[in-house]
C-alpha cells in the first residue's frame, strides 16, 4: 500500500449518554447539528480540507446510521484510490471477540490498519466536537517542535477548567504535567482530545499499554501520563477559534444557537473551509404567504407557514399556519401542527407535533421533545379539557 | 421489464426565445426552481422510471450542461454497465442523422425500447405506465400528450428506431416526431395523456410563468414528492440564514442564502445575498447573485453572478420580465 505521511484515526464509538434519547438509536458523532450536518462532518471535513485523505473511523456503539452515513466517504471527497475513509468496527480474533474497551485499545486493535500505510505521524481525533481546524498547520508545528506528541489545547474559562483534562506547560508550550479534571486547576489550557503522535512512539506505547493489566486503556488517563513519566517530548498546540463539546442536550442546543449569535466565530458560509455533509436532496424551502422567519437558519425541504424566530430548522421540517417556534432546534422531517407554540426546546426528528401544542420551557435546562414526551403531554391535555 | 428502456434526451434545441438565458448555455442547462437545471426533470423522470442508460445529444455551447451532469453520479448513472452517454452534435444536422453518427451506441444496447424526450419539459412523470400501454396496445409509436398536445416525448422499439435511422433518406423523416406526424404512414400511433402538472419551457415568457406557478402549493406538490425525487448536482451550501431584518413570504428559497431584506413571491437560488432594506418582488434570482442594500426590484430575472449595487431600482412587467445577464453589474446610474 502506498505510504502516507499522516494517517488520521477518528474515534466515533462514543455513546454520548448525556444526550439522552438523541443517542438512543445512533452514536454521538451521528447526532444532527446546525440544520444540515452531523457532528462527524466537522472532523471529516477538517481532514479533507487539511489534505489528510487517509482516515480510519472507529465505530462501536449503534453504528448503523453512522456506517451508512459515512459510506465510502464521497460526501467529504474522501473516496480515494489509496487511503480514503475506512470504517473500523471491533472484530473477533480466533480466540476472542475484542470490544474497544478504551480509546487507546481501540487504536491498538487497528495497528495493522495504520501499519499498511507506513506513516510518520498518526493524528487521533474524536467525533464529539464542533470546530474548524487545520490539522496540517498542527502537523507543521509538531514537526517544527520535534515533538513525540503534540496535544491541541484551548483556553477555557478558569471556573470551567475542572471539567477538562488540563495541561500545565512551560513558556515553550512543553507539557510538564497533565491533570484529568483537576479540582484546583493550575492552568486553563484544556486538551481538545486531538493528538499527533510520532508513529513509532505511539506503536511502542500502545503495545506497552495493552500489556499493562492495570491500565484502563485510555489516552488521557494512561498513555499520555506514561509518556510524561518517561520524559518524552510532549508539546501543547494552542488552538484559537470556536470549539465546543456537544455532550449534553443543553450544550448541543447552545452550539446550534452559536451559529445564529456567534457567526464570526463559527462561520458555515466560509468558502475556503466548507463543512461537507451527505446531501438529503430535497427541493428548496417554501415560505408561505403568512410565514415570518427571523434570525434563523432554515435548510432545504422545509415548508414554513408559521412564525420562526431565533431557531435552527433541519431539512424537511413543516411548520403549520399560526404556529410559533422560538429559540428551538427542530430536527429533520419533524412536523409542527398549526397553532402550536414552542420555546427553548429541541424537537426530535420525524416527530409529529399535534395542532395547538403549547410547550414553553422557561427552565435553564433545554427540553428534548420526544414521542414519549408528547404522548404524556397529550394525555394530560385531554384530562385537563375533560375536567 | 423496467430495465428494458433506453433514454434519449435531445438537447439540441436552439436558444430561440430563451434569449439571454441561453447565450452561454444550452437551454437544457438553464437554472430552474431554485436549485435545478431544466434537464434535471426529464433525467430524473427517466431514472425514477427505471431507465439505466441515457444518451444525451447536446449541441454547442454545452460546457455548462456537461459540467452539471458530469459522470451522472448524482442521478446514480455512473455505472459500469450502461449509464450516461454524451453525443455532442453539429447543430446543422437533424435528429436522425445525429443518431446515425452514433449508431454503434444503439447497436450495442440490449434494451428493447427507447424513450425519446426533449430537454426542457418540466414535470414529474412516471414513464412505466406509458411503456405498459405501448406494449399492451401493440403500438409502433407512442406519444405522451398533455391536455391533448404533444410533449415531444415518444416511446418506440429500438428496432423501429434503428429502421428510422437507416431509412431516413428514403422516408425523408428527420426526426421521430416526423414519423409520428406522418398521416400516410402505416404505423400504429398511440397516445398517452399525462394529467399532472407539466409545462414546456420554450421562451423567457414560459420560463417566468412556470417558475411563478411553482409558488402555488398544488402545482409545487405535483412536481416535488419524496417518492419520485428530482435529482440535481449536489452542492455543499449551508442552510439559508435569515436575519432579524428579513421578511420573506410566498417564496421558494434555496440553501446558502443570506437574506437581510424583503422577499415576496419570488424564487431565490443558492448562495444569493439580499441586502438590508431591499425589496424583491415577483423576481427570479439565480445562484450567487449579490443584491445590495435598499434596492427595489420587481419582475426581474437575474441570471447567475449578477451584482446589484446599493439603491438600484429595476422593474419589468408580468408580461415582459426584465432579464439581467449573467455576471453583469447593475448600478444606480444604469438603472435610473
Amino acid at each position: 500500500m502506498a505510504k502516507q505521511k499522516c494517517v488520521a484515526m477518528l474515534l466515533a464509538g462514543g455513546k454520548g449518554s448525556r444526550l439522552k434519547e438523541l443517542t438512543e438509536k445512533l452514536a454521538k458523532p451521528a447526532v444532527p447539528f446546525g440544520g444540515k450536518y452531523r457532528i462527524i462532518d466537522f472532523p471529516l471535513s477538517n481532514c479533507a480540507n487539511s489534505g489528510i485523505h487517509t482516515v480510519g473511523v472507529l465505530t462501536q456503539y449503534q453504528p448503523l446510521v453512522l456506517n451508512s452515513y459515512i459510506g465510502i466517504g464521497s460526501a467529504w471527497d474522501l473516496d480515494r484510490r489509496t487511503g480514503g475513509v475506512t470504517v473500523l468496527p471491533p472484530y473477533s480474533e480466533s480466540s476472542e471477540v475484542k470490544w474497544y474497551s478504551g480509546t487507546a485499545s481501540a487504536i491498538y486493535q487497528n495497528l495493522n490498519y495504520i501499519s499498511q500505510y507506513d506513516p510518520e505521524y498518526v493524528l487521533i481525533l474524536s467525533g464529539d466536537h464542533i470546530y474548524k481546524m487545520n490539522y496540517d498547520t498542527m502537523l507543521d508545528f509538531h514537526i517544527e517542535k520535534q515533538a513525540d506528541v503534540t496535544i491541541s489545547v484551548i483556553e477555557v474559562p478558569w471556573d470551567e477548567a475542572s471539567r477538562f483534562g488540563i495541561m500545565n506547560t512551560d513558556e515553550h508550550y512543553n507539557v510538564t504535567r497533565f491533570d484529568e479534571k483537576p479540582e484546583k486547576p493550575e492552568s486553563n489550557l484544556a486538551s481538545m482530545g486531538i493528538y499527533i503522535f510520532k508513529w513509532s512512539v505511539l506503536r511502542d506505547y500502545l503495545e506497552m499499554d495493552e500489556n499493562n493489566p492495570d491500565s484502563s486503556n485510555d489516552f488521557g488517563k494512561d498513555v499520555i501520563p506514561a509518556m510524561l513519566a518517561d520524559e518524552l517530548k510532549l508539546v501543547a498546540y494552542p488552538f484559537q477559534g470556536y470549539w465546543k463539546d456537544v455532550g449534553t442536550v443543553k450544550s448541543l442546543w447552545e452550539a446550534n444557537m452559536d451559529l445564529l449569535d456567534q457567526e464570526q466565530d463559527l462561520n458555515m458560509f466560509e468558502h475556503s473551509w466548507r463543512i461537507y455533509s451527505v446531501n438529503p436532496n430535497q427541493p428548496p424551502q417554501i415560505l408561505g404567504t403568512e410565514a415570518i422567519v427571523k434570525h434563523s437558519l432554515v435548510n432545504e425541504g422545509c415548508v414554513i407557514d408559521g412564525e420562526i424566530n431565533h431557531s435552527v430548522m433541519f431539512q424537511g421540517v413543516e411548520v403549520g399556519p399560526n404556529a410559533v417556534v422560538k429559540d428551538c432546534v427542530v430536527m429533520p422531517n419533524a412536523r409542527i401542527g398549526r397553532g402550536s407554540s414552542l420555546e427553548r426546546v429541541i424537537i426530535m426528528g420525524d416527530l409529529e407535533v399535534p395542532d395547538h401544542t403549547v410547550i414553553h420551557n422557561d427552565s435553564d435546562e433545554i427540553l428534548l421533545i420526544t414521542e414519549a414526551f408528547l404522548a404524556e403531554y397529550t394525555q394530560e391535555r385531554t384530562k385537563m379539557e375533560e375536567a | 421489464m423496467k430495465k428494458s428502456m433506453l433514454g434519449v434526451i435531445d438537447a439540441t434545441m436552439l436558444p430561440g426565445e430563451m434569449g439571454e438565458l441561453a447565450i452561454h448555455r444550452s437551454p437544457a442547462a438553464i437554472p430552474f426552481a431554485g436549485r435545478y437545471r431544466l434537464v434535471d426533470f426529464v433525467l430524473s423522470n427517466m431514472v425514477n422510471s427505471g431507465i439505466q442508460s441515457v444518451a444525451i445529444f447536446p449541441c454547442s455551447p454545452y460546457r455548462s450542461l456537461i459540467d452539471h451532469l458530469g459522470s451522472g453520479k448524482d442521478w446514480d448513472l455512473n455505472r459500469k454497465r450502461d449509464g450516461l452517454f454524451f453525443f455532442p452534435a453539429q447543430i446543422k444536422e437533424d435528429q436522425l442523422s445525429r443518431m446515425a453518427e452514433n449508431i454503434d451506441y444503439f447497436e450495442r444496447s440490449e434494451q428493447k425500447f427507447v424513450l425519446i424526450s426533449s430537454c426542457t419539459t418540466v414535470a414529474n412523470i412516471d414513464f412505466v405506465p406509458a411503456l405498459e400501454r405501448f406494449i399492451n396496445q401493440k403500438c409502433d409509436l407512442l406519444e405522451i400528450t398533455h391536455k391533448g398536445e404533444s410533449t415531444c416525448t415518444y416511446i418506440l422499439s429500438l428496432h423501429l428506431l434503428m429502421d428510422l435511422i437507416k431509412n431516413r433518406n428514403e422516408t425523408g423523416y428527420t426526426s421521430v416526431q416526423d414519423a409520428v406526424n406522418d398521416q400516410h404512414s402505416s404505423f400504429t400511433i398511440c397516445q398517452y395523456e399525462y394529467n399532472g402538472f407539466l409545462q414546456r419551457i420554450r421562451s423567457i415568457k414560459d420560463y417566468y410563468k412556470t417558475s411563478m406557478e411553482l409558488l402555488e402549493k398544488d402545482k409545487w406538490s405535483q412536481l416535488f414528492n419524496e417518492f419520485q425525487p428530482i435529482f440535481t448536482k449536489v452542492k455543499d451550501e449551508p442552510p439559508t440564514k435569515y436575519t432579524s431584518n428579513s421578511s420573506v413570504t410566498n417564496s421558494m428559497i434555496a440553501n446558502g442564502c443570506n437574506i437581510e431584506g424583503e422577499v415576496n413571491h419570488s424564487i431565490v437560488f443558492r448562495a444569493v445575498h439580499i441586502g438590508k432594506g431591499s425589496t424583491v418582488q415577483n423576481c427570479i434570482v439565480m445562484q450567487k447573485t449579490k443584491i445590495g442594500s435598499n434596492c427595489v426590484l420587481e419582475h426581474v430575472i437575474f441570471d447567475k453572478d449578477v451584482i446589484v449595487e446599493d439603491g438600484a431600482v429595476l422593474r419589468g412587467t408580468p408580461e415582459q420580465p426584465l432579464v439581467v445577464k449573467k455576471g453583469s453589474v447593475e448600478s444606480v446610474v444604469a438603472s435610473s
